[in-house]
């Protein structure tokens, strides 16, 4: 009694427990440990692919 | 005037557009609706015939009023961390937000009326036909005997969520996927189901669009790649995004597609097949770009903090003709 659709399903990959990076409210940016904006680092967010359209994310539906 | 953006605090790829609006010196307010009330509280007086609302966010107030525009990036459902949280919570404190906010006078982007027309992607499908975009043959239907009937005209198949969500229990993702010959198409009686011809690729194409100006890039399927990855998010390989030139059809029909969607952002996905034609395969209306501006260099985060901080009263126009630009 499976949808069809759900056949071809896999299990989702959640991202979220290995960013390096912290929420700053007063900047409202995310700060790394050392102190620099996590999204100057463009090498770094390729590596952790936290930007990166993916699919079956709570949050990233609209990828 | 200032910069509201809904998101969640993880949401670096909002970052990389806080930090643009940040050196133009532009204020910017973020908040998640998940924190209202909590970390989010708001007020707003409806007295002698006017309105006067606030919002507040770790120490910062805004007047509603004071806003010139409105990102809806990846705000979390409103009242979800809350403590008391609820269904009714949720719609109270959506009412309340939304509801002020749709009568500031801000440019969004993107409306929520517009976000929730542009999220069905049958509506898409047709909006591109009408736009004169190509779109891959597409059945979406309940009807197993259809579905085998399309099969027959198109044995070179694909299936994928009609809506795009994936679900959550437990979390599982269905990417686009190739549907065998052989296939059982018994169970499309118990959901709709959306089979496509699959387009033979020569490349992934994602067009973002800010605006009036467009930012495309390209995705190159390698040679002797497996046709059964269809799915780009899920292709196993390192072939970079490449940015490209758009051509001026797609161009104009794409211009089209967000004028009639009212959309001022949105994220393309097109397959490029053998002849260069680039067949229409969805429009995210809140797509992700920080990984095409990282490969890319594109500047897509900067466009999208100019179309914020521009200033000027909702025009009802989504897309601006006048600033129009092919990158």
């Amino acid at each position: 009694m499976q949808p069809f659709a759900l056949n071809y399903a896999r299990p989702a990959v959640e991202l979220e427990a290995t960013t390096p990076y912290a929420y700053d409210g007063a900047l409202q940016l995310n700060v790394l440990m050392d102190g620099r904006v996590a999204a100057s680092d463009l090498a770094l967010l390729r590596e952790l692919g936290t930007t990166t359209s993916t699919a079956g994310s709570k949050t990233h539906f609209d990828d | 005037m200032t910069v509201l953006i809904l998101t969640c605090e993880e949401d670096v790829t909002a970052d990389m557009v806080v930090v643009h609006l940040n050196a133009s010196g532009v204020p910017v307010v973020r908040l998640d609706p998940a924190d209202l009330p909590g970390g989010v509280a708001l007020s707003g007086e409806y007295v002698h015939g006017a309105f006067r609302g606030h919002l507040q966010s770790a120490g910062r107030l805004v007047s509603i009023a004071g806003l010139r525009s409105i990102w809806v990036r990846r705000p979390g459902a409103p009242a979800a961390r809350a403590p008391q949280s609820s269904g009714w919570l949720t719609e109270e404190s959506s009412q309340a937000l939304y509801g002020m906010l749709r009568g500031s006078g801000a440019r969004w982007m993107n409306h929520p009326d517009a976000a929730r027309q542009a999220r069905h992607k049958p509506w898409q499908l047709r909006l591109a036909q009408d736009c004169g975009l190509p779109v891959p043959a597409t059945l979406i239907t309940t009807f197993p005997q259809a579905a085998r009937e399309f099969a027959e005209r198109f044995p070179d198949l694909v299936v994928k969520p009609v809506s795009g969500a994936h679900p959550q229990d437990p979390p599982r993702a269905v990417p686009t996927s190739r549907v065998a010959p052989d296939t059982d198409f018994s169970a499309v009686a118990f959901g709709p189901t959306l089979l496509q011809r699959r387009v033979a690729k020569r490349a992934d194409i994602r067009l973002t669009v800010v605006g009036g100006r467009m930012l495309a890039a390209r995705k190159e399927t390698p040679a002797g790649a497996d046709p059964d990855a269809v799915d780009v998010r899920f292709a196993p390989g390192d072939v970079p995004w490449r940015a490209t030139e758009v051509p001026p059809r797609v161009a104009e029909a794409v211009r089209s597609y967000l004028n009639r969607a009212q959309l001022a952002y949105g994220a393309f996905d097109f397959a490029e097949d053998a002849d260069g034609t680039w067949w229409f395969l969805e429009c995210n209306q809140s797509g992700q770009f920080g990984f095409v501006e990282v490969e890319t260099g594109q500047p897509i985060a900067r466009a999208v903090a100019e179309w914020l901080a521009r200033p000027g009263p909702e025009s009802g126009d989504r897309v601006d003709d006048a600033d129009a630009s092919v990158c």
